[in-house]
């Protein structure tokens, strides 16, 4: 529980820095952009400390890329 | 223009020195020694010339359109939808280098320094001033690496001069023992991590004041950031042979701990720890700083400065989850990386410059 108050609290300060401006100027687009990546970063992080499994986006490369690494290597064998 | 910020070719060439010294400045000697053994210098070598032909391959292409970035320039040759596409993936491979680079500096600290805080509390310590320095813009950056960059080079020569007495020749021999395989093994490891990620450089191209100098510089810094590896791979190998430096993860950073001039002169590894804190900062911001900006650039933003707090945040836990362990690092990313910074640093600039040639001259 802690964990989820102290990431709200950092996104309230988050938001606090960043929106003001951003509304003055007029940048809607812009503020979608920060609406929607804050909100996902905000999810990332409230699951990474609530320890649920986040899936690795090394393993998928690894997935895509070992066969090109393994004939690269197999090369120079 | 989302960057309005300006720098000279000195101050290019100082970047592409810190950004190519970088993480490697730590990790190159044991990563070349696991194939090439005692040849890792040559490896580095090797490594290195390649390097510098990738330079001038990025040369090339930014030469064309000097007053564009990569993502930009992608836009216009391969039309908007595939260009974005592209780019987009050339995001993801700028943001997944930054959450790599501070793992690496994440677990550096935690497993010679202060063991028992969670690297949670340092990646988010470092990540403050990488936050300011990317917020700040480019000139700030380049201004800041152009003080470092003395303090760098004296502290290092100072690891090269105190350790030179316990040199010994015989341990770089037999030279080339297994034929040259290993040795071209080892370079494909080094090419690929720091000389394909050069590709970043692209993004930063044209704010450099005379595009005549972009690329002179470009080339500049890659060559002196690959001597200081290779001096610091023949050092290791001299100094400790080719076991040691293979089973230590930091070689650089455990040769200056066997520094010991007349049992009075010595433990003094905490100079290259600040000269890799150094490094690793400006490769760390301008990964981010990459990132941030072609994002921005393939939505079309008018800034990019409000994007840096929310992409800190996933940047912290990218950096958890990217790499669990050191096993998996050395075992999986070291192998994967080479391949897949060959998609984005090799083929995605030639991809561009064939096409770009062809539509010019038919």
């Amino acid at each position: 529980m802690i964990v989820i108050l102290g990431i709200l609290l950092i996104v309230i300060v988050i938001v606090l820095i960043e929106v003001p401006s951003l509304l003055k100027k007029g940048l809607k687009k812009e503020l979608w952009v920060f609406g929607i990546l804050l909100f996902f970063g905000t999810g990332l992080n409230i699951a990474q400390g609530l320890q649920i499994d986040i899936p690795n986006p090394m393993d998928w490369i690894n997935v895509v890329y070992k066969p090109i690494s393994d004939f690269l290597f197999g090369l120079l064998r | 223009m989302l960057e309005s910020g300006k720098i000279d070719g000195k101050q290019f060439t100082v970047l592409v020195f810190m950004f190519t010294t970088g993480s490697s400045f730590l990790l190159a000697p044991s990563m070349l020694a696991s194939e090439a053994k005692q040849d890792a210098w040559l490896a580095a070598i090797l490594g290195v010339v390649v390097g510098v032909l990738l330079a001038w391959l990025y040369h090339s292409l930014g030469n064309l359109y000097s007053d564009m970035t990569l993502v930009e320039y992608s836009e216009k040759i391969l039309g908007k939808w595939i260009g974005k596409a592209i780019s987009f993936l050339f995001f993801t491979f700028s943001f997944l280098l930054a959450a790599l680079v501070l793992r690496n500096m994440g677990d550096f600290i935690t497993t010679q320094f202060i063991p028992e805080t969670p690297i949670k509390s340092i990646h988010i310590l470092f990540l403050i001033i990488v936050l300011m320095g990317t917020r700040l813009g480019l000139e700030t950056l380049a201004r800041s690496a152009e003080f470092f960059f003395p303090w760098f080079i004296v502290l290092f020569l100072l690891l090269v001069i105190f350790i030179s007495p316990q040199i010994e020749l015989e341990k770089i021999q037999p030279i080339l023992e297994e034929g040259i395989n290993p040795v071209l093994r080892s370079s494909l490891l080094i090419i690929g991590f720091p000389f394909l990620e050069l590709v970043l450089f692209l993004m930063i191209f044209p704010y450099v004041n005379r595009p005549k100098e972009a690329g002179k510089a470009l080339l500049m810094g890659t060559w002196m950031g690959g001597v200081v590896l290779i001096v610091l791979t023949a050092l290791a190998i001299l100094v400790m042979g080719a076991d040691q430096t293979t089973r230590n993860l930091y070689p650089s950073y455990y040769l200056a701990q066997k520094i010991n001039i007349g049992n009075f002169f010595q433990r003094i590894e905490a100079i290259v720890a600040i000269v890799w804190f150094i490094s690793i900062f400006f490769k760390l911001t301008i990964c981010f700083y990459v990132s941030t900006l072609s994002l921005a650039q393939i939505l079309n933003l008018k800034e990019y400065r409000m994007l840096v707090l929310p992409l800190v945040m996933i940047l912290i836990v990218l950096s958890l989850v990217s790499s669990p362990n050191i096993v998996y690092l050395v075992s999986v990313v070291l192998y994967v990386w080479p391949s897949y910074a060959l998609t984005f640093g090799l083929f995605l600039p030639l991809l561009l410059l064939g096409i770009a040639a062809v539509r010019r001259y038919v």
